[in-house]
């Protein structure tokens, strides 16, 4: 694997997601501040590219027929993101943008991006696509996403980022530059309408937030999001990985956040994640309260290496989301 | 050309070529095979369960490895990890080292590594190439840059997988960091390496290692292949709940040892501490 | 193209010239297992020693720690190339000889966790003194040593195996080098504080190296590689680590059973 490494912007401003109130459950989990000084890329393999905007990522994958993305990372981002990607496709047109979830780091380059593309727009339903939509790209997204983005909460897009397509079965799929492109939901994980996406020939998944390997799993119980979803997903994706020997390499996985990955690193992120869900489900079953989960330093020996005491995703907010999330359901509050 | 300037120039070149660190460089080329005579017992036939001893691990090294259970290797997705190069030099396999030169230069470019056992295969670059960016993926054996310090080879190693110390569930993360230093005395090598974890360490963990050279030419294939050892419902990942590991202090209580120098830390690799259990 | 070519007779002069000084370096950085330090100039050995090993080390036991940090049971021969005669000797242990200073001989004395104190006791002789054991061994530098009985700590020849180039770790002089150490004259002792033996006819090769680590701190890697043809099937090669102190403020000496 080659790596390409490119300064595309080099002013930012710090930009804070929107933090929104504090739900009952606790802190909301969206994601750490976001700064937006450097966007960097890398290819990963095949067609598919990794961009490092920042703390988030987003996928692209280049052929001939032109650019897919995969979400568009921070509205402060887009500029630099869209030189990174001339950079690396030249004119080629953007013709596709895939929301992983509807977190504003993900899809707050939506409006600038898509306004930067074109699409391919004919037939019976030019006329129901309006005039204006071969000018910008298509976004994808799965239903539950584009329900979220459409709300006038934090997640609320404006109409020109909002998806054009949507499904809301289990699976979605196309043939873009010579390869099978699968948009995997993953219900209640990360949000509720969390899709990966799989590019079958390049043998790269572009995971979203369902795997990330900067904190601890980032669960937004207040958008549908749950700790058992987090887990399918991550069972999901070393169900399709395959090392291409002594478990290293073959399928990478690009993260929502953090850094590239194959299927060991994913094997490992799962495995704290179980370990983890296995002793708050223990100390729920023993009766002990949030504050002695706490106090007890469950998540001791990953806390190092996941774990934050700053920021709007600390070691307490995750084991709150856990806490909430893993406890049965009272039948009054109906949370997940 | 002026008679004069030839001679500067070829002074300048002959000048240039002695002044090339490769004057010092000492070949490593050939297989070397592991001496076995430290710690044998852990590195061959494997550590005890909550053995600890001496290392300077803190305590989420401590707490991860004592809820650790061996039957997490029995999962498909863990079978074939090779050993990470942060602990492969413990292993058992013969070490074969060879070198790629510059076919022009002729100064070495990559000094290759390959461990026997599950092919731990390793490249160390010494042109001083810059090194991935922090999102690139990491690997079993890093991302290794070589220098020479006289005769003494030393390697800085980072973009490591997350790993381990010892094969008893004692963790280092994926944000370790490697220093090695190969030292060749005629047909023995010592090979020093020190690990910095801010994860799992409160200090760096040093190690040294010895080699013998061989007169074997390579290193046979290690294929391996994974397979479903012991049903399990999807998902279920074998490990023990903190203080419920019913193993961790037989260590202890089979050799007669405090249960104390079992669990490690700095303090226990220390002539006082010795001192200190024997009283 | 031909030397003589470019520079004419001058040139060659001084082309054969600098050739030479070009390959002094690599000839010398060959110094190996064997090889001899080269020629020595008056210098004495501590005026011309390569690395500077002098002050207090400590052993960091992080290997082999049961079977040095305290006495390992009898029998308990782990690691150790023992031939069938030398685990004879070893299994008729006494347990009740635990702490003699027959486990403080050159062959293991370097293993037993300890501090070090390394001084000059005079310009040919580098003095080793140990506070486990209260031991003293002597490397000495001479190229002619005085006939001497067998002891535990034996006839140390010692010598600086030199390298001629650049880029030497901190703490060396430039270009660097190590400290090889051939030890006879040994009257026999163990290797483990159980027993385990070696004897009068065993030979002890070590070399000591120096270089700097992370976090601002000096370490010293010995290895020994012990041969004895009555006890051992074949060289018994450990490599045991020390960590330099600021002071002597953690000297404690401690004795051993004659």
């Amino acid at each position: 694997m080659t790596f390409r490494l490119a300064v595309a912007a080099t002013a930012g401003l710090l930009v804070f997601l929107a933090a929104g109130a504090r739900a009952e459950q606790g802190a909301r989990p969206s994601v750490t501040p976001v700064q937006t000084p450097v966007v960097r890329s890398l290819h990963v393999q095949g067609n598919v590219w990794m961009i490092n905007a920042g703390s988030v990522n987003v996928a692209a994958q280049i052929g001939d027929q032109g650019v897919l993305l995969v979400d568009t990372g921070t509205e402060a981002a887009a500029d630099a993101i869209l030189a990174e990607v001339r950079r690396l496709a030249g004119d080629k047109p953007i013709r596709y943008i895939v929301n992983t979830h509807a977190h504003r780091d993900h899809t707050g380059g939506n409006v600038k991006i898509a306004a930067a593309g074109k699409s391919v727009i004919s037939g019976n339903f030019a006329a129901q696509a309006g005039a204006g939509a071969a000018n910008a790209a298509k976004i994808l997204a799965h239903e539950q996403t584009q329900i979220l983005m459409l709300a006038s909460g934090p997640l609320g897009v404006a109409e020109a980022g909002r998806p054009t397509d949507t499904f809301f079965v289990e699976k979605d799929a196309f043939y873009f530059n010579d390869e099978a492109v699968e948009l995997l939901h993953q219900p209640e994980a990360h949000t509720s309408g969390d899709i990966m996406v799989y590019f079958r020939k390049s043998d790269v998944i572009a995971a979203g937030d369902v795997y990330i390997n900067t904190t601890f799993p980032v669960i937004d119980r207040e958008h549908g999001g749950s700790y058992a979803g987090i887990l399918a997903a991550l069972n999901r994706i070393i169900d399709i990985t395959v090392p291409r020997d002594k478990e290293e390499g073959g399928t990478y996985v690009i993260p929502g956040h953090g850094r590239l990955a194959d299927e060991a690193d994913v094997v490992d992120y799962r495995d704290m994640a179980t370990i983890v869900r296995d002793r708050v489900r223990d100390a729920i079953g023993r009766k002990m309260s949030l504050e002695q989960m706490k106090a007890a330093r469950l998540v001791r020996d990953y806390e190092g290496r996941f774990g934050a005491s700053q920021g709007t995703w600390t070691t307490d907010a995750f084991i709150e989301a856990a806490y909430r999330s893993l406890s049965p359901a009272r039948p009054a509050a109906g949370a997940r | 050309m002026p008679h004069i300037v030839r001679v500067f120039l070829f002074v300048t070149l002959v000048w240039g070529a002695a002044a090339t660190p490769a004057v010092a460089q000492v070949d490593f080329s050939g297989v070397w095979a592991p001496i076995m005579h430290e710690d044998s017992v852990e590195r061959a036939a494997g550590p005890d369960i909550g053995d600890f001893l001496g290392l300077p691990i803190n305590d989420a090294a401590r707490q991860r490895a004592e809820t650790w259970d061996a039957s997490l290797l029995t999962l498909p997705e863990h079978q074939c990890k090779p050993h990470p190069s942060t602990y492969g030099f413990r292993g058992v396999g013969n070490l074969r080292i060879w070198n790629d030169a510059d076919p022009e230069s002729g100064q070495i470019v990559t000094i290759h590594t390959h461990i026997q056992w599950m092919e731990q295969k390793r490249e160390i670059f010494m042109d001083g190439r810059p090194r991935p960016p922090d999102f690139a993926a990491h690997t079993w054996q890093g991302f290794s840059l070589g220098h020479w310090e006289g005769p003494v080879l030393v390697v800085e190693t980072d973009h490591l997988k997350a790993g381990w110390m010892r094969r008893n569930g004692l963790a280092l993360s994926d944000r370790a960091h490697m220093t090695e230093r190969f030292i060749r005395h005629g047909d023995l090598l010592t090979h020093v390496y020190i690990i910095e974890d801010p994860v799992y360490l409160t200090e760096p963990l040093i190690k040294t290692n010895g080699f013998r050279l061989t007169t074997q030419v390579g290193n046979p294939p290690y294929p391996c292949k994974e397979v479903v050892e012991v049903p399990r419902d999807a998902g279920e990942v074998p490990h023990y709940l903190p203080g419920q590991n019913p193993y961790v202090t037989e260590f202890a209580e089979k050799h007669k040892l405090p249960v104390e120098a079992t669990r490690g830390g700095a303090e226990t690799a220390l002539p006082e501490f010795g001192r200190k259990i024997r009283k | 193209m031909k030397v003589h070519d470019i520079a004419g007779p001058f040139g060659r002069v001084l082309a054969a010239a600098l050739i030479v000084a070009a390959m002094v370096p690599a000839v010398l950085a060959q110094g190996g297992r064997g090889g001899g330090p080269g020629p020595q100039a008056a210098q004495s050995a501590q005026a011309s020693a390569p690395i500077d090993l002098t002050g207090y080390w400590v052993s960091i036991v992080n290997e082999d720690w049961r079977w040095r940090m305290v006495t390992p049971p009898k029998g308990d021969v782990a690691s150790v190339p023992l031939n069938g005669e030398g685990r004879k000797v070893a299994d008729s242990w006494d347990p009740a000889t635990d702490g003699s200073c027959l486990a403080y001989g050159a062959a293991a004395l370097m293993r037993v966790p300890t501090r070090l104190h390394i001084t000059w006791e005079n310009e040919t002789t580098l003095r080793i003194d140990t506070d486990a054991g209260t031991q003293t061994r002597r490397l000495l530098f001479t190229a002619t040593a005085p006939p001497a009985a067998k002891s535990l700590q034996g006839l140390s020849r010692a010598e600086w195996e030199r390298v001629a180039s650049r880029g030497a770790a901190r703490g060396s002089a430039p270009g660097g080098g190590n400290l090889k150490v051939v030890t006879t004259n040994l009257t026999g002792g163990w290797l483990r504080k159980n027993g385990v033996p070696y004897s009068d006819q065993a030979t002890v090769i070590e070399y000591f190296d120096r270089f700097p680590a992370p976090g601002n701190s000096e370490w010293l890697v010995v290895t020994t590689a012990v041969t004895d043809p009555k006890y051992l099937t074949q060289e018994f090669v450990t490599s045991t680590h020390f960590r330099r102190e600021p002071d002597g403020s953690k000297w404690d000496p401690t004795g051993c059973r004659p």
